[in-house]
């Protein structure tokens, strides 16, 4: 696996707030514990990508997709995570089209104003045409 | 904040609360929109910044592309680790009539959780 991600910890303000909530109040949390948590999440990410990619590449995929990362909670004994994982990935999903949607309202809008006020050629940009899955290029 | 309970497991709907602004610097994916409060909108569903997991997902030589959706779940389900790592710890703390979580609480937690053994050494420094 990769080197330690020492430089790439996850926020240490994030992750003790999402200690601290999880927790019943009046419990508090050394540092070092919080420390060893953010570490460890880092670590599960390493994890957690390693198992999603194998899926992929099983499947002879070069692109890492929701369902790998679905999958591989299953692999990785974190079955509770997937309903939730589920759930959430809904309400992604749905905040993603409404997104697109007020783009391409946006494009409508710009494209009825008269053509003087717009720059020849000028683009929204950053539109991408990939159908469900926008991919990012790890390489 | 409104969360909901379900089991152990806690749902974090999407909700504006007044920490939004502190949740996700805007985003510097390629994907991104042109407008960053679009962004930031979807992000809000999550906390981590998404930018530094993508970082990390990086790191693996073998991963060549990651879908946005795969790096969103990759995103959430940390987060979900971070709590279910926490009451492990914290159930040894309560053991121990303890009302700090030390490190040693979530050691045991990790030896005792099948789930875990990957942490096995990690926290050895």
């Amino acid at each position: 696996m990769a080197e330690r991600p020492e430089d790439l910890n996850l926020p240490n303000s994030i992750v003790a707030r999402i200690i601290k909530e999880s927790l019943p109040e009046g419990v508090n949390v050394s540092k070092e514990a919080r420390t060893a948590i953010a570490k460890a999440a880092s670590v599960f990410v390493l994890y957690c990508t390693s198992c999603s990619n194998n899926l992929a590449m099983k499947a002879n995929r070069k692109i890492i997709s929701g369902q790998d990362v679905l999958g591989a909670m299953t692999d990785m004994e974190f079955e509770r995570f997937v309903e939730p994982l589920q759930a959430s990935l809904e309400v992604y999903k749905k905040a993603q089209k409404e997104r697109k949607e007020a783009i391409a309202k946006r494009k409508q809008e710009k494209s009825d104003k008269k053509p003087e006020d717009i720059e020849e050629g000028s683009d929204e940009g950053g539109e991408n045409e990939n159908d469900d899955e926008e991919v990012d290029d790890c390489s | 904040m409104d969360q909901m309970e379900e089991n152990e497991i806690e749902l974090e709907t999407v909700v504006l609360d007044d920490t939004a602004d502190e949740i996700l610097p805007p985003s510097t994916e390629k994907i991104a929109t042109t407008n960053i409060e679009e962004a930031n909108k979807v992000e809000k569903i999550v906390r981590f910044p998404v930018t530094r997991i993508k970082h990390l997902v990086k790191m693996d030589p073998d991963v060549n592309l990651c879908s946005q959706e795969a790096l969103f779940l990759i995103t959430k389900t940390t987060e979900f680790f971070v709590e279910c790592l926490s009451k492990e710890a914290y159930s040894y703390t309560s053991q121990s009539k303890k009302k700090t979580v030390q490190k040693r609480d979530v050691e045991q937690a990790i030896d005792a959780v099948d789930a875990l053994a990957f942490l096995e050494g990690v926290l050895d420094s």
